[in-house]
């Protein structure tokens, strides 16, 4: 059971620092506040007194998005549903979509933010590794003598283990600033126990780029979670990827070495098996968002017998 | 403590209230404003019982704090249709039979109302998608998504709104979809469960539980937890005036622990006090010294000489063990020209019915102490409570509430005693509400198996005899455990003749989570053994394995495993329906081409997927492309 003394819903962004500022030690700052009810159960947090909640869902300057140039900047208040129905959004961030599509279900998506899926830090957080192939950068604000001032870092060196970031006392997570992606494939792949509302055992993420014949990879993109402390970005294949024909012996070259960077305490066969699926997969499944026929299932088995 | 001041519209009347800051969305609707269609499943976000509107948009009413829906337009079920009245959506679902416990059904509602609001042409694979947050344990799904698309093409006005009718019978029902009689007040969520009444002056129960597995009980203090403000009594095994023990074949459980703890989870004290909150304070106020005690977790080891002894009346700890004898397996096993044995094992499986346990009690103006549960054993519930209260029969009433999913699960008294005790002592009404963690921690289990089984046959498949020995851990208390090992054993070499048998079920105590009754009540385990042994022997043999059944098969005539002479027997319709329906290709299992035509049919189920919306979307935009 979760208790709180005062629960407070700041509207700007200098009284939600203020708030924060003056908030008695253990208060807690939510934003979808759909992981700290869960959280604060028998079994996990078991009942959980905090002195203050402070709720950012109604802070003026967190809330909607803005194309800036190449980049797109969500500002901290933008829930998952919003992946599968701005179409600006579905055309700049082709992976989102679809990873949208396995997290959660539709109802927590309207709740759930995507800042606040990073700052949780969790080494299955589905949201993670797309940020990641976007090379994320994350804002965070904190007063300085009085006023609102803020800093960035890329997500890569803001989450540093399992609920472990780089985020100092009295700061809150403002935005994430993401690159635009148009005319990129995106996929995504995700196992669990089920399909919806479920923790990722493995996810994959691909970003992909075709020269004009849609065979030569112009660019490519891939990045794992649920395979460690936290999820990663697999520059090295990405490498060997970028510039080549694209066929189907390579793509299945390219999924064999990702298996090696499993380091999870559980289950460690399992996923070595589902990563190199994955990344195959995730590359194929791209591949046809760009046009390409979809493989079909047993032409991946011959390939790999 | 400084309240919340809330203003938001709910079902068309504007609401203002003061709450406590610690709300959700669910306890305002609920427990401020009487609207208990909204139910609590798990309080976690993972069951969907709990789904209402938020300014349009359906949301998860228990992860939502109560200060998110500040200046919110809220819909509950209660709202979507005027009183006497139902939706389409609703009328679909009493058509199909979609509800059954109907515990799920007001978030099914819900959900299916929000799928077919933001696509009225939705797919049947994005209606799944777009309901994935909601759970059902009854119905398989299938009812629910078949009264869906009724709904959507009635609406639609591709179909008739006579579709929604009932279907005519003439002078039988039998061969005909007769529609549920209870399902109107499901479908529109106004069917009250035990944690949806509330009585005057009633106080809310909270209980608190062993963290040992086996330990003796040296000291109970309880005077700080009686002391806190708002707490009307505490109760321990103490203040049972009767006979203590409670089960369904053995009265070896206590309402409360007594003297000693035999798992984790088992009840050790309760409080019945204003809030739940009082009262959840109020248990971590319970000082309990506990003596650990050396703890039994495997049924084998309970069995060994010199094991732990868990209950006093059962120094070898077995709770039962049932012999069945047919025949001479000796002259079976001699005539036997193949011999197949093997080892079988089933694990612990939890109900998992939507509603947790829920009950209410209270003493009536005549002295009646009554209690108010989901119970799927009323009048055994009350035989026992008498005695353990000791009072008359006719001072003990029991009120079968609507069960929203029993699955055998509801059988056992494990709260209801507790509740009575409270409500005798404090004179007030006393509702107690299991959480979803305290449901699986503390009500019974499927039992957990081990079967050895040897098998002899003759070369065309016949079985000349068996020999089959089920073990199975009981956990802590008897509960139906006799009943499930005689089960097991009825059932045990399944729908086949077999001349010589010799079967023996035990099932034994340990440390773990109390077995009780679940669906098929011992069947499956002893099936999952016997079938396995058959597709075996099938292999080895090279036979059919439709076949081999076949020639083992009861008919009318045979003798069963108990030695009943049947009057008829349908297995052969049975097997019949299922290969053709599997449209099995005949032939031994293991001989076979690798190209199998009876895998990958139509109505096999694909692997799991999603993204159905992007699909029918490049659907959409591809037949616009071609129609232009």
């Amino acid at each position: 059971m979760l208790t709180c003394d005062t629960y407070l819903m700041p509207t700007s962004l200098k009284e939600a620092l203020e708030a924060w500022a003056a908030a008695p030690k253990g208060s807690r700052l939510v934003a979808g506040a759909t992981d700290i009810l869960p959280w604060a159960r028998e079994g996990r947090g078991g009942d959980v007194h905090l002195p203050s909640m402070i709720d950012l869902s109604r802070v003026t300057e967190l809330c909607g998005y803005e194309v800036q140039g190449d980049r797109v900047r969500l500002n901290a208040n933008v829930v998952y549903q919003v992946f599968l129905e701005d179409k600006t959004l579905i055309r700049l961030l082709p992976n989102m979509p679809y990873c949208a599509a396995w997290f959660a279900d539709d109802q927590i998506r309207q709740q759930a933010t995507l800042v606040g899926n990073i700052v949780n830090a969790s080494p299955a957080g589905d949201g993670i590794p797309p940020v990641l192939t976007l090379n994320g950068e994350i804002e965070l604000a904190r007063l300085d003598h009085g006023a609102v001032a803020s800093r960035r870092m890329p997500v890569s060196d803001f989450i540093t283990g399992p609920g472990r970031t780089e985020m100092a006392p009295g700061e809150i997570a403002t935005a994430v600033i993401l690159d635009a992606m148009e005319g990129y494939g995106g996929s995504f792949q995700k196992v669990g126990l089920r399909r919806s509302l479920v923790i990722s055992a493995v996810c994959c993420t691909a970003l992909i780029k075709t020269g004009d014949d849609g065979r030569i990879i112009e660019d490519v993109r891939l990045a794992l979670g649920g395979i460690g402390p936290r999820p990663i970005r697999l520059r090295d294949i990405e490498e060997m990827l970028r510039g080549r024909q694209m066929t189907s012996e390579l793509v299945a070259e390219a999924s064999l070495k990702p298996a090696e960077m499993v380091a999870s305490r559980s289950r460690v066969e399992y996923r070595r098996a589902v990563t190199s699926g994955f990344v195959e997969a995730a590359i194929e499944d791209a591949l046809v968002t760009l046009g390409a026929p979809k493989p079909e299932p047993d032409q991946r088995e011959t390939l790999h017998a | 403590m400084p309240e919340l001041e809330l203003d938001l519209t709910v079902n068309g009347r504007r609401i203002t209230r003061h709450v406590d800051p610690s709300y959700r969305l669910l306890d305002l609707l609920r427990d401020d404003l009487a609207l208990t269609g909204t139910k609590e499943g798990c309080g976690a976000g993972e069951c969907g019982t709990c789904s209402v509107f938020v300014d349009g948009k359906l949301f998860k009413s228990c992860l939502m704090p109560a200060s998110k829906a500040q200046g919110t337009t809220i819909e509950t079920i209660e709202g979507l249709s005027r009183p006497g009245e139902l939706t389409p959506v609703q009328r679909a679902f009493h058509k199909t039979g979609a509800s059954q416990c109907g515990y799920c059904i007001p978030g099914m509602v819900m959900a299916a109302t929000s799928a077919l609001r933001e696509n009225p042409a939705a797919g049947i694979e994005e209606i799944k998608e777009r309901m994935g947050g909601n759970i059902c344990r009854c119905t398989g799904y299938t009812k629910i998504f078949e009264a869906v698309e009724i709904a959507r093409d009635v609406i639609a006005g591709t179909l008739p709104e006579t579709a929604l009718n009932p279907e005519l019978t003439k002078t039988s029902y039998i061969g005909h979809n007769t529609r549920r009689l209870d399902a109107p007040s499901k479908v529109s969520g106004r069917l009250k469960y035990a944690g949806d009444m509330e009585m005057q002056g009633m106080l809310h129960m909270q209980v608190l539980r062993s963290p040992h597995a086996h330990a003796r009980i040296s000291r109970i203090d309880t005077s700080k937890a009686e002391a806190l403000p708002g707490v009307h009594c505490v109760i321990t095994c103490d203040d049972v005036p009767g006979e203590d023990g409670f089960g369904v074949f053995v009265h070896d459980q206590p309402i409360m622990a007594r003297g000693k703890v035999r798992h984790v989870g088992e009840a050790v004290a309760a409080v019945a006090a204003d809030t739940v909150r009082i009262a959840r304070e109020a248990t971590k106020l319970i000082a309990v010294e506990y003596e650990p005690l050396p703890g039994l977790y495997d049924p084998e080891e309970a069995l060994r000489p010199g094991a732990p002894v868990i209950h006093d009346y059962a120094a070898d700890n077995v709770v039962k063990h049932i012999p069945l004898r047919k025949g001479d397996i000796e002259t079976g096993f001699a005539a036997a020209e193949l011999i197949i044995e093997e080892r079988f094992s089933t694990q612990q499986v939890e109900h998992a019915y939507l509603e947790p346990e829920a009950g209410i009690a209270y003493v009536d103006h005549d002295d009646v102490v009554t209690v108010i549960s989901p119970s799927q054993n009323i009048t055994h519930h009350r035989h026992m409570l008498s005695t353990i209260i000791d009072k008359p029969i006719n001072k003990v009433r029991f009120i079968m509430s609507p069960v929203g999913g029993g699955f055998g699960g509801k059988e056992d008294m494990i709260y209801q005693g507790m509740l009575a005790l409270s409500a005798m002592k404090s004179g007030r009404p006393v509702r107690l509400v299991f959480t979803r963690e305290e449901s699986i921690m503390a009500s019974a289990k499927r039992h957990p198996s081990r079967t050895s089984y040897r098998m002899g046959l003759t070369k065309e498949g016949r079985i000349t005899a068996v020999e089959f020995s089920m073990l199975s851990d009981g956990g802590a208390y008897g509960m139906s455990s006799e009943g499930v090992m005689r089960k097991a054993a009825i059932l045990s070499c399944g729908p086949y003749e077999v001349e010589n048998i010799k079967v023996d079920t035990t099932v034994v105590y340990t440390n773990n989570t109390p077995s009780g009754a679940f669906r098929t009540f011992g069947g499956m385990q002893a099936q999952f053994a016997t079938e396995s042994m058959m597709d075996m022997a099938a292999e080895k043999l090279g036979l059919d394995p439709f076949e081999i059944r076949r020639r083992n098969m009861m008919k009318a005539g045979s003798r069963t495993h108990t030695q009943q002479t049947l009057n008829s027997a349908s297995i052969d319709r049975v097997l019949e329906a299922a290969e053709t329906a599997s449209r099995w290709e005949a032939g031994p299992p293991n001989v076979r081409g690798a190209n199998r035509s009876d895998l990958d049919g139509p109505d096999t189920r694909q692997p799991c997927t999603l993204g159905a919306r992007f699909n029918e979307a490049r659907h959409q935009i591809e037949k616009a492309k071609v129609a232009s």
